[in-house]
């Protein structure tokens, strides 16, 4: 009679550990899902400054000045361009 | 004795605190049968409210970007500052602090908190850049009196490029003008909502995620704008602002084969990036909200319909009288006096009289019917807010004076994409197409708006008036300006009087000049259209003279770079073989 009451109490006790390793699970994987959430944001702003950067950078508005009057080294790039392609 | 006297007194008192602990057991427990029966869902609504909050995620407005995938906007984050006026102690303090942090007046700020002394809630400055949110952070002001929230912050990476088309976003992200407007329901996106457990204190403790509305971030959309191409017309419009010192100027680019606008530009313009500076002439996109007379631009669209229609030979002779023709009650005059001209001829010299008199043959009911099958007097449907659709009066108010006036490009408006869009008509072979910006084909969405393919007349007599009075007009005629060394151009220059509303007649010294050519003229691949808006210096003031050197310059450069553009696809094909 002890036995079976002791062999009740152990698996009660065991299935509320299991729930509560279950329940610390759920909550740590929700932490983590927020947290890469969190970096994806901070990834894709980074990813629009920097976009932003280089478009303000490489404006046509910006270069084509510059390209006209001969003061950019457009043939360099062109190399540089057609040795990459060979690759 | 005095016991037994006692004792009903004692059974008495026992009964009143029995009855008085069950009555108050009885209370307590109706009390609870009300709490957890009766108003249960009441009560649970009320304690939801008070746990949950709900909070808007606000979604990412799309990029826009050109044919090439060039950035032309997009979209950062940034921090907008707010204050609590009911909590702030000291607001002079404040408002002097804050004022020197984000560069903005003191005295209107400490207005400002002053008049929302009980609010809870009071802009200061929104928007601020990265060195003005650090510098609030700095001062180190009392935390519960002030904040920063996170708010996205529309970027035009080109600077002022195409402002007219692409519009803006206003300070609540609502698209303004140009592509931003049109495309807003695309851009913008749909914010999402999430629902937060919080404690009495006001701390979130857990994220309702089955409750939460997903954000749906802004799609991106791709323009057939070429950033290059806009960046060369705009350097011609402003050429041509310090050259003439005009009222305005506007230039649009189209390939007459697809009806993608490839540049669209206008002058005077405006900063996206700044749009409170300047006045409000800079926010008219005159290349479709501005109207004039086309003038000398639309006599080649009628004399091809009525060589379409049979009406007209290509070798017939046409008197011009020396330059002097009475027309009923109205003497109409050339630029120079000529005996007989072709049919080509009359367009190469722009005879007003060679049009009068082909006017007189057509009858006002089929130059009514020509103007409108090449789209005068209606929207071409280009995807901007604000466009005008000029004006073609109903024929039954048209008089004999109009077979003079119609022929010659007078006594009718358009915009310059009208007057563009009706000449791709004959540099296509033909067929009107509805000039567009959105590229198709590069969108998980279809088109927003349909892209309408007509023929309006044939081919060969589309083909025979770009490829022969057209070309000699650069060659021998009033476009002799815009005659390039790389291309056979055809082009027709246009000088509309502007009409004087003080005195009821055309104006003698103000004018609008325009000129719209087109290359290869066996071919045509782009089309362009300059026009300048009352110059006011130099002269003469001619579409031949002040539009012709700018549009030719703007197409050269354009077909040069889409031919380079196509020589290094090629050589990149070549060199990387196809997996």
């Amino acid at each position: 009679m002890f036995f079976r009451f002791g062999a009740a109490l152990v698996l009660v006790i065991l299935i509320a550990l299991l729930g509560i390793a279950i329940e610390k699970r759920n909550l740590a994987l929700r932490r983590s899902i927020s947290l890469q959430d969190y970096r994806r944001e901070q990834l894709l702003e980074q990813r629009a400054r920097l976009r932003l950067e280089t478009e303000q950078l490489g404006a046509p508005g910006r270069l084509l000045d510059e390209v006209e009057a001969g003061r950019l080294p457009l043939e360099v790039a062109e190399e540089a361009e057609s040795s990459s392609v060979a690759r | 004795m005095s016991d037994d006297s006692h004792k009903p007194v004692l059974l008495r008192r026992e009964r009143l605190v029995a009855a008085g602990v069950v009555l108050i057991w009885t209370i307590l427990a109706a009390r609870l049968v009300q709490i957890q029966g009766l108003q249960r869902k009441e009560f649970a609504h009320r304690a939801r409210r008070q746990q949950t909050i709900e909070q808007t995620i606000p979604a990412r407005p799309g990029d826009i970007f050109d044919r090439s995938g060039r950035l032309l906007a997009t979209t950062t984050r940034a921090e907008s500052l707010f204050v609590d006026p009911s909590r702030i102690d000291d607001p002079w303090g404040v408002s002097l602090s804050l004022s020197e942090a984000v560069h903005i007046d003191s005295d209107r700020l400490y207005e400002r908190i002053g008049a929302s002394r009980n609010s809870r809630f009071l802009w200061v400055k929104r928007r601020l850049s990265r060195d003005e949110a650090d510098a609030v952070r700095r001062l180190d002001l009392p935390r519960h009196c002030w904040g920063l929230r996170r708010e996205y912050l529309r970027q035009y990476p080109q600077g002022t490029l195409a402002s007219h088309v692409l519009g803006l976003r206003d300070i609540d992200g609502i698209g303004r003008g140009g592509v931003e407007q049109a495309f807003d329901a695309l851009l913008r996106g749909r914010d999402g909502t999430r629902r937060l457990v919080r404690d009495a204190r006001g701390f979130v403790l857990d994220e309702l995620d089955q409750v939460a509305q997903p954000v749906e971030h802004g799609q991106d959309i791709h323009l057939t704008l070429d950033a290059v191409v806009q960046t060369h017309v705009e350097h011609q419009l402003d050429r041509l602002m310090e050259e003439w010192k005009p009222v305005a100027v506007s230039a649009v680019v189209l390939d007459p084969n697809s009806g993608e606008i490839v540049a669209m530009a206008s002058r005077p313009t405006f900063d996206q990036n700044d749009p409170g500076a300047g006045d409000g002439e800079g926010w008219v996109n005159r290349a479709i909200a501005a109207v004039s007379e086309p003038g000398s631009t639309f006599k080649p669209l009628i004399v091809a319909w009525a060589l379409d229609r049979e009406l007209l030979l290509r070798d017939e002779p046409f008197d011009c009288e020396q330059g002097e023709y009475r027309m009923g009650g109205r003497l109409l005059h050339d630029h120079h006096p000529y005996g007989v001209l072709s049919t080509a001829d009359v367009l190469v010299k722009s005879s007003n009289i060679g049009m009068a008199k082909i006017g007189e043959r057509l009858g006002n009911e089929r130059l009514h019917t020509a103007a409108t099958a090449f789209g005068f007097g209606r929207k071409t449907g280009v995807e901007l807010p604000g466009e005008l659709s000029g004006t073609l009066r109903p024929l039954p108010l048209w008089t004999d004076y109009s077979l003079g006036s119609i022929p010659m490009g007078q006594e009718l408006s358009a915009t310059p994409l009208q007057v563009v869009t009706a000449h791709a008509v004959l540099a296509n072979g033909g067929r009107m197409i509805t000039p567009h910006l959105f590229a198709s084909g590069r969108h998980p969405a279809p088109s927003p708006r349909n892209v309408v393919t007509s023929r309006v007349i044939g081919e060969e007599a589309a083909n025979w008036v770009v490829r022969v009075p057209l070309v000699q007009v650069v060659e021998r005629g009033t476009g002799r300006k815009a005659a390039l060394e790389d291309f056979q151009v055809f082009g027709k220059s246009g000088t509309a009087q502007k009409f004087d509303a003080a005195t009821g007649q055309y104006s003698h010294t103000r004018h609008v000049c325009s000129f719209v050519c087109g290359a290869p003229a066996d071919d045509p691949r782009l089309l362009v259209l300059v026009t300048v808006d009352e110059p006011t210096v130099g002269g003469p003031h001619f579409g031949g003279t002040v539009a012709a050197p700018a549009a030719a310059q703007i197409l050269r450069r354009a077909l040069l770079y889409r031919e380079n553009r196509t020589r290094f696809a090629e050589d990149f094909d070549d060199a990387v073989p196809a997996r």
